[in-house]
């Protein structure tokens, strides 16, 4: 039921706009929590045989970084940790082969049976303190050996997704000009918080009030409609690159800080994107089924797998070319650190 | 404080540990960002909830994750079968040295903290920042109420060892009242 629940609290068009859509204090986790709390889902669960505990399922579904004022044991952590987990979550694996397939991608794919069977409860690698092993019980979810193959394929998938889907240029200025729209569309208003007003609303509300907002230029949001509508989207300035990331690591807001202050706020747009979550490390359990390694230990092909970062500054298409001259002329005073100021 | 500043102060951090022969693995900067953050008052500002191995921020871990993206801190891998280590890359350490305001107002604190923690193994960290947290949340109870609390929260911690974190933890704020 938690895994079920786990996404019914997003808007339509996913995270585009989540934070500056909802009101203050609201995100699609707060949604979702609301959702499987309601009168209408309460009923549900009491009914079920043996009844369900609503606090329950959204503990599970949601998991302790997003129901933080939630208390979780041991095991639900645990279990929240296959639904919602970093490394193993089912959201994760669920996502990725789906997303996959709807994009006529084979990036995505990996052999998510042979990773759910080996997948164990196991306490932590081993870290030494002075002479000795200092380690802690606390148990996690890792694998068996011979499932390290599966999770590698994943954590791939993962990253293929990433540069080649989730982070291409194209799709990430779409979702720019989406929330725009979106924005433009509530007017003073925020989404709806309310469950009733907050159903009605789907992706085919929208993309039909996208449709009429392109038509029409007295409309909100007719502006970012027609960029959508008409492919007429903003174009890549700058991205990040290993040569200026060496001399700045701030580079792509000092270009887009620089490009807003020569062109204006309408015609520049800053992206970035950089993975979530730590060190893609979990407990490994050897063949002799007693010694648990770390995966990064493990693996050379996990300790290698690099994060997915990316940092875009667009234009608005109509200045692209002027603006480019602009920047390649004085890219290297824009782009140059500086140091703190002492007292 | 600027994202700039928080991530020099993580940095400030992981170099302070190391020379206090810290094994930096991601637990021990968690325990110790915490340590930072909750004793000696430093606004680093992540939030940090009760999860693996005692207080944890998914907000420093996704930054710790973004600084290895960007090339501020490199994984270091150990010799079977030890867990892996973070380390201060080369444009981290350009970083500091941009930053010598940040550097100079944090340094007693992290140095305390680097001093105090840096040479503890996983399992002692997470009896202490745990003892912390809950001291944090309920500081007027007895050092046996706390330890108590610790046992419930993890079953693995035995209430002896819980016992003598909260006493260390006492001891260590006394301790840090005159840096604070």
């Amino acid at each position: 039921m938690a895994a079920l629940c786990h996404d019914i609290g997003h808007l339509p068009f996913s995270h585009a706009a989540e934070e500056e859509l909802f009101p203050p204090g609201w995100d699609h986790e707060r949604m979702t929590m609301e959702l499987i709390q309601s009168d209408e889902m309460k009923e549900i669960w009491e009914n079920a045989r043996p009844p369900l505990s609503s606090e329950d399922i959204v503990k599970l579904a949601l998991g302790p970084k997003k129901a933080k004022e939630l208390q979780f044991d041991d095991w639900e952590t645990m279990l929240s940790e296959i639904i919602v987990g970093d490394s193993f979550g089912v959201d994760r694996m669920d996502y990725l082969l789906r997303d996959s397939y709807h994009a006529g991608v084979a990036y995505g794919r990996f052999d998510h049976h042979r990773l759910i069977d080996t997948l164990r409860i196991l306490p932590p690698p081993l870290y030494p303190y002075g002479n000795q092993l200092d380690n802690s019980k606390e148990p996690s979810l890792g694998v068996e050996k011979g499932g390290i193959h599966s999770a590698e394929a994943l954590l791939l998938a993962r990253y293929f997704m990433f540069t080649q889907v989730y982070c291409h240029h194209v799709r990430r200025i779409y979702d720019i000009h989406l929330k725009d729209f979106l924005i433009d569309w509530l007017g003073e208003t925020k989404y709806p918080t309310d469950i009733d007003a907050f159903l009605k609303l789907t992706d085919n509300e929208i993309t039909s009030d996208l449709r009429d907002a392109c038509l029409d230029a007295e409309r909100p949001g007719h502006i970012h409609a027609d960029r959508i509508i008409n492919r007429k989207h903003f174009k890549l300035l700058y991205t990040r690159n290993p040569t200026d990331f060496k001399i700045n690591s701030d580079a792509a807001n000092l270009v887009k800080e620089a490009a807003v202050k020569e062109y204006g706020e309408d015609k520049v747009r800053l992206d970035g994107y950089s993975k979530k979550g730590g060190i893609t490390d979990f407990p490994v359990l050897s063949d002799d089924g007693k010694t648990v390694l770390s995966a990064l230990q493990e693996s050379q092909v996990l300790a290698k797998i690099p994060s997915v970062v990316v940092n875009y500054v667009f234009v608005d298409p109509n200045i692209r070319d002027e603006a480019l001259r602009w920047f390649n002329k004085g890219k290297a005073q824009i782009i140059t650190p500086q140091k703190e100021e002492q007292k | 404080m600027k994202r700039s500043q928080q991530r020099v102060v993580i940095l400030q951090l992981i170099m302070a540990l190391k020379e206090n022969n810290s094994w930096c693995g991601e637990t021990h900067i968690q325990k110790a960002a915490y340590c930072l953050q909750e004793l000696m008052k430093v606004d680093t500002d992540f939030d940090f909830i009760l999860y693996k191995h005692g207080p944890y921020s998914f907000d420093l871990c996704d930054e710790l994750a973004a600084m290895r993206a960007d090339e501020l801190l490199a994984i270091k891998l150990n010799t079977f079968p030890y867990g892996p280590s973070l380390r201060v890359a080369n444009l981290g350490k350009e970083m500091v040295e941009r930053f010598p305001k940040t550097i100079c107002q944090y340094k007693d604190r992290v140095d305390f903290i680097a001093r105090k923690i840096g040479a503890k193994g996983v399992a002692q960290l997470e009896r202490l920042a745990t003892a912390l947290y809950v001291t944090s949340k309920s500081e007027h109870d007895t050092v046996d109420e706390r330890a108590k609390r610790i046992h419930d929260l993890k079953p693995h911690v035995s209430f002896d060892n819980a016992q003598i974190a909260v006493e260390e933890i006492d001891a260590m704020k006394r301790e840090s009242a005159n840096i604070v």
